[in-house]
């Protein structure tokens, strides 16, 4: 039943080679989700309604769609396509890992666009306004008042988005990707004892979240010093409506109900 | 587009869609209900004056919110039953019990969904004015009277946003499900693809569906919220 000592012992490094699938699954996620969504961001802001509009959509179904089916749609589902089935891409959908990180960075995607939309309107209007009375060009304005003011106000967010990025991972295990979670079903198929390895995955998945989440908080602080003195208060988790820090200095970034997930 | 793959009856894939996706809500509800009770007693807990309460609360809630739900999943359904025998045997007595696979996904789905609603919940009591219950203390009410009358009401406005978002998140959540063998919309609908090779219908199907519960529940949440601050100036977004 319960596995003795040594077993576990002998398990460890395949948990190892496991966190190291985790970490590459969420960096690749990370990576691709920003990317996708710094070119859903400026629909999103756009003033054409068109343009908004998908952008909208966008958010809509990737953030509406369970992770699992956008998973089982691209893994099962998309080589069928004759597109997909009859050109070079099939070779592509042929791994798991692709699948994994194509759908994970859609679904990160609809969350992070959203995060930045809200981080981007938290900025102060005077300042925009005060930056494009000085005669600073719109590129200018971006890089050196809106990104810079987007990037505090936004943080806290997508330190959230980060982590639910690390949990989102373990449904990559579904697609024959061995990172934690498949570890340790591997681990129970061979011993028999359910409990020790899932405890020692989410053991792992414990101290990766804590350790991210300090980081953000630390990073927070050094990036809006002003603010350490509230920070304390206002840690805490996802869904919360009211009282962000963001209210101390003025611009306060909605904390839409939506970035917890 | 092959339609007769989606019929009722013995050649389409309609019927087990359908007891799938009832399934799914079965579920989503069940563990949602369960889930947000927990949820209120662990941000009581949270904001109780024992400090033994505050840190198991606390640190139930670090854990249920770090841990990926799958994780949690597979350790309720193949190790819950486990652990409460060797609880039991410690205590000398054999217990033999066994969970299946649908109060394994309540469970697990309801412990998570717990852990997120009891943020919401003790921030919404914390955001409801002290004087309110000073108040209804001079009055001569008893603190549960305080909290069952005035208290909770008045939290509840404030945490109706993030519930209703975790209702989305909780539905979002339910296809994990399939992974501990029940036969829920993803579950059919990877029977079906498995059957006629036809994945993508089915699992496009599945997506629609999805979205068309998430959004009728925004158009729900509007209503509701509506409903909930017409008592107040209408304008931009509320608080209460």
């Amino acid at each position: 039943m319960i596995m003795d000592f040594e077993t576990l012992l002998s398990t460890l490094p395949g948990f190892a080679e496991g966190l190291g699938w985790t970490l590459f699954l969420t960096v690749s996620v990370l990576f691709f989700g920003m990317i996708i969504a710094l070119m859903i961001v400026p629909c999103r802001l756009s003033q054409n309604w068109l343009a908004n509009g998908f952008g909208l959509t966008f958010v809509f179904v990737f953030r509406g769609a369970p992770l699992l089916v956008l998973l089982f749609l691209v893994y099962y589902g998309v080589p069928e396509l004759p597109i997909v089935r009859d050109t070079f891409l099939w070779h592509a959908f042929q791994y798991p890992v692709f699948c994994a990180i194509l759908s994970l960075s859609f679904n990160s995607a609809g969350y992070l666009t959203e995060v930045i939309v809200g981080a981007v309107r938290a900025v102060p209007r005077g300042e925009v306004e005060a930056a494009h009375v000085a005669g600073l060009s719109r590129w200018a304005v971006i890089k050196g008042v809106i990104a810079p003011n987007a990037i505090r106000l936004g943080l806290r967010n997508y330190g959230n988005e980060m982590v639910f990025v690390v949990k989102a991972t373990s449904v990559a295990s579904l697609v024959t990707i061995q990172e934690l979670m498949a570890r340790a079903s591997g681990v129970y198929y061979r011993t028999y004892d359910p409990i020790t390895p899932l405890l020692v995955a989410g053991a792992i998945f414990l101290v990766l979240i804590m350790a991210l989440s300090r980081f953000m908080a630390f990073l927070e602080v050094r990036l809006s010093p002003e603010l350490s003195r509230k920070a304390e208060t206002a840690r805490s988790g996802a869904g919360k409506p009211a009282a962000s820090i963001n209210a101390v200095d003025g611009p306060s970034l909605p904390q839409t109900p939506q970035t917890g997930r | 587009m092959n339609w007769t793959l989606f019929s009722i009856g013995a050649e389409g894939w309609g019927d087990e869609l359908l007891w799938g996706f009832a399934l799914t809500m079965t579920l989503a509800v069940a563990a949602y209900v369960i889930g947000t009770v927990i949820g209120l007693l662990a941000a009581l807990a949270l904001l109780s004056k024992s400090r033994v309460l505050r840190s198991v609360s606390a640190a139930y809630g670090t854990v249920f919110r770090s841990v990926p739900e799958l994780l949690i999943l597979f350790l309720t359904y193949y190790g819950a039953a486990l652990m409460i025998r060797s609880a039991f045997a410690m205590i000398g007595i054999d217990l033999r019990v066994s969970l299946d696979a649908f109060t394994a996904g309540v469970v697990a789905l309801a412990l998570v969904h717990g852990a997120y609603t009891a943020e919401v919940f003790r921030g919404a009591i914390i955001s409801v004015p002290t004087g309110l219950r000073e108040a209804a203390r001079s009055l001569g009410m008893t603190p549960f009277v305080t909290f069952h009358r005035i208290t909770f009401p008045v939290a509840l406005r404030y945490a109706f946003p993030g519930l209703s978002n975790l209702w989305m998140v909780m539905i979002k959540n339910t296809p994990l499900v399939s992974a501990i063998g029940l036969a829920d919309l993803i579950g059919q609908a990877n029977t079906a693809g498995q059957n006629t090779k036809h994945y993508f219908a089915f699992f496009t199907a599945a997506l629609i569906a999805y979205l068309l519960v998430s959004a009728v529940s925004l158009w729900g949440q509007l209503r509701l919220e509506r409903n909930l601050t017409r008592h107040l100036p209408k304008q931009g977004s509320w608080s209460p």
